[in-house]
């Protein structure tokens, strides 16, 4: 008897506890939805963009009291996300792929659009090499296929003449995790290497043949730090605010520019096509791309056509790629967008909302 | 007063409702936590089954053999990494079971009574560490440390062997099996003293009659006496030892094939799941999913051999040693 009472009574407090979750939760979700012209939007992705996203964040906030919460967990993050709709807009340094715009396009069809401009670049450690060591696209492409196996390779010595390079052992240095960066770099060699591309290929994580593997831009930092003859590739404003020691990069026009944002806006300016849904490659430029930083690469947000949210989504991103928002890319080394991509945004912001 | 208090009506009264509500109560609110727990472990199996269900029915069992990983390509294997797992967690063990024996030997047997305790709390504190802050060491410290060295040591001694060629590296299975042996050690340690403190003093001391002397005492009684604990505790730090993922990950490098050299870069199940399951979707997701039931299995696997060995030790053994309390205990820390 008292054990049925007993059961009964744990029963209705289950039921209770349930139902108040259930109550508490279709509570909050009405009052997001229904809070009127100014609800919150929600985001999450790339953590490139995350520090320009901060500065964003509370601009935006103060101008328009609408508030934007982002999550720095990562671009493959980011598009899993906005696949399945629980955020608001997804944020990535690869552009999505057919397979990626298909999954996302179960729910309503979603919008890519380039909104900010950055660069991946080589930082090397090399102990009797000379500073502002050059390289170009075939002898990276060479180093990370494992072809180019010591820094006196004849490859290296015919690019610095005169230098003096030590017979040290190259160590290939690459992430470990998904990265927009990696993207950027095996987008770039995949493009001067027909080699490279078919067998490693583009994507936010590949298979490289050989190196060590680490975690995130410091971990790589730490790897290059911690072994004479290493290279590896870090985002521009990390190598930047380190002080890497950073090689330079032969671009299509025969020089070898300081990587930064003058040279990254530069490379963003030689490129007028704007591909199917946004898409941008900065891999291959012009050889008329004087000053072109060869590695440099837009990041995107990837934003559903219909959303309850369309109108605050519709004034975030017009701002963002406008120049209030742009404005606080060169201290972050971010260049700012050219001409012709804002007036893609704005044509693509456009479609937003029917 | 006993008596005056039952033989008030109101107070018997009360007494019974709490005896007769109580009772049920403890039973019905402690069943539901165990219910909890029970419920929480299968939830787990079921979702990682679930997520890995794509990567199951595209690579079937043959997954545990395909020795690649290639985001690209999209072919996917567990080869690698079920090689680094095995391989880091024996190099760990090896080092740490003799070496947190020796620890508890001498704090238990040999060292003076005044020092035992915080230097048994030291250890214990090893396990305090954050694992995040071991891996940064290992990147700074340990394998550059490994990689100049060691390893050319290791490559004079034992060169021959193919484990012990090719290039030295900061970034290896190895330097992320010393990793491990650290994080392993304070776990052996702790439970393996706390089963050598429960060898009865009577048969320490009727060793000690017979003549014989403080080594052929530990030899003679302490080990055999203790050693289903010995194996129990050495099995937990088995445990921490395939689990550990952020570490690993940090300093091992990375590879995503099978390389024969301990000086090779490599990865392990978690390490891999940790770096690469916040970042990937899709194939690459379940792929992970299914490394991550390949562990499940894996660590399952070791904590009922780990419960046979112990049991079995029990009835050979004779005595009781409460392994199991020590082994909770160990846990709990």
């Amino acid at each position: 008897m008292s054990k049925r009472l007993l059961s009964a009574l744990i029963a209705a407090l289950a039921l209770a506890v349930g139902v108040a979750a259930c109550g508490s939760s279709s509570d909050s979700s009405s009052s997001g939805s229904g809070g009127g012209s100014n609800s919150p939007l929600v985001g999450a992705g790339s953590t490139l963009v995350a520090p320009l996203m901060s500065k964003w964040q509370s601009d935006f906030a103060s101008k328009s009291e609408i508030t934007v919460t982002y999550g720095a967990i990562g671009s493959g993050g980011g598009i899993e996300q906005i696949t399945s709709r629980t955020v608001d807009f997804g944020a990535s340094d690869a552009p999505l792929t057919e397979e990626q715009f298909e999954e996302a396009d179960e729910q309503g069809e979603v919008e890519q659009i380039p909104w900010a401009l950055s660069g991946t670049v080589p930082a090397y450690n090399v102990s009797g090499a000379p500073k502002g060591l050059k390289l170009n696209g075939e002898v990276l492409a060479g180093i990370f296929l494992g072809d180019i196996t010591s820094w006196d390779d004849p490859a290296i010595a015919k690019l610095n003449p005169g230098a003096s390079l030590p017979s040290t052992k190259i160590t290939p240095v690459y992430r470990s995790d998904g990265s927009g960066d990696t993207y950027a770099f095996t987008n770039y060699l995949s493009t001067v290497s027909p080699e490279f591309k078919s067998k490693v290929g583009t994507s936010t994580q590949v298979k490289f043949p050989t190196g060590i593997g680490a975690e995130k831009n410091d971990g790589v930092a730490a790897a290059i730090g911690q072994t004479d003859g290493a290279i590896g590739y870090v985002g521009l404003a990390y190598a930047l605010s380190n002080e890497l020691s950073m090689p330079l990069v032969e671009n299509s026009a025969g020089e070898f520019p300081e990587p930064g944002v003058k040279s990254v806006e530069a490379a963003a300016d030689a490129v007028t096509k704007i591909g199917p849904n946004n898409e941008i490659s900065l891999a291959e430029l012009p050889s008329s791309a004087k000053g072109a930083y060869p590695i440099s690469t837009y990041t995107y947000v990837i934003v559903p056509l219909e959303s309850e949210k369309a109108d605050e989504m519709k004034k975030f991103i017009t701002y963002a790629v406008g120049p209030d928002g742009q404005a606080y890319g060169p201290d972050l080394d971010f260049a700012p967008l050219p001409k012709q991509v804002v007036a893609a945004a704005k044509q693509a912001v456009a479609k937003i909302g029917g | 007063m006993e008596a005056g208090a039952l033989s008030n009506p109101v107070l018997r009264a009360r007494r019974n409702l709490t005896d007769r509500i109580g009772e049920p109560l403890l039973r019905g609110l402690s069943g539901l936590a165990a219910a909890l727990a029970v419920a929480a472990l299968v939830g787990i199996a079921y979702e990682v089954i679930d997520l890995a269900r794509p990567a199951i029915s595209e690579f079937g069992i043959g997954f545990l053999t395909t020795n690649d990983w290639n985001p690209v390509s999209k072919d996917f294997g567990a080869a690698p990494f079920l090689y680094g797992t095995v391989v880091t967690s024996l190099i760990a063990l090896v080092i740490a079971a003799p070496l947190s024996i020796a620890i508890s030997i001498y704090l238990t047997e040999l060292a003076p009574l005044r020092i035992r305790r915080p230097v048994a709390t030291l250890i214990d504190m090893l396990a305090a560490i954050p694992t995040v802050i071991l891996g940064l060491w290992g990147i700074l410290v340990l394998g550059p440390f490994m990689r100049d060295t060691i390893q050319p040591a290791l490559n004079d001694v034992l060169g021959f062997l193919p484990i012990f060629s090719g290039d030295p590296s900061a970034f290896s299975y190895l330097t992320a099996a010393l990793i491990l042996a650290i994080m392993a050690t304070p776990i052996i340690t702790s439970v393996t003293r706390e089963v050598f403190e429960t060898v009865p003093g009577d048969l320490k001391e009727a060793s000690y009659a017979l003549g014989a002397t403080r080594w052929e005492m530990v030899r003679q009684v302490v080990l055999p006496y203790s050693r289903p604990g010995i194996v129990g505790a050495t099995i937990l730090g088995l445990g921490r030892a395939i689990g550990e993922a952020i570490a690993v990950a940090q300093v091992i490098g990375a590879a995503y094939t099978i390389h024969l050299s301990l000086f090779h870069t490599g990865g392990t199940l978690a390490a891999q799941i940790a770096s690469q399951f916040q970042n990937s979707a899709g194939l690459q997701k379940a792929s992970l999913a299914y490394l991550g039931l390949i562990l499940l299995v894996f660590a399952v696997i070791v904590n009922v051999v780990a419960r046979i060995i112990v049991q079995r030790g029990h009835i050979k053994d004779g005595p009781d040693v409460d392994v199991d309390a020590a082994l909770t205990e160990a846990q709990a820390l």
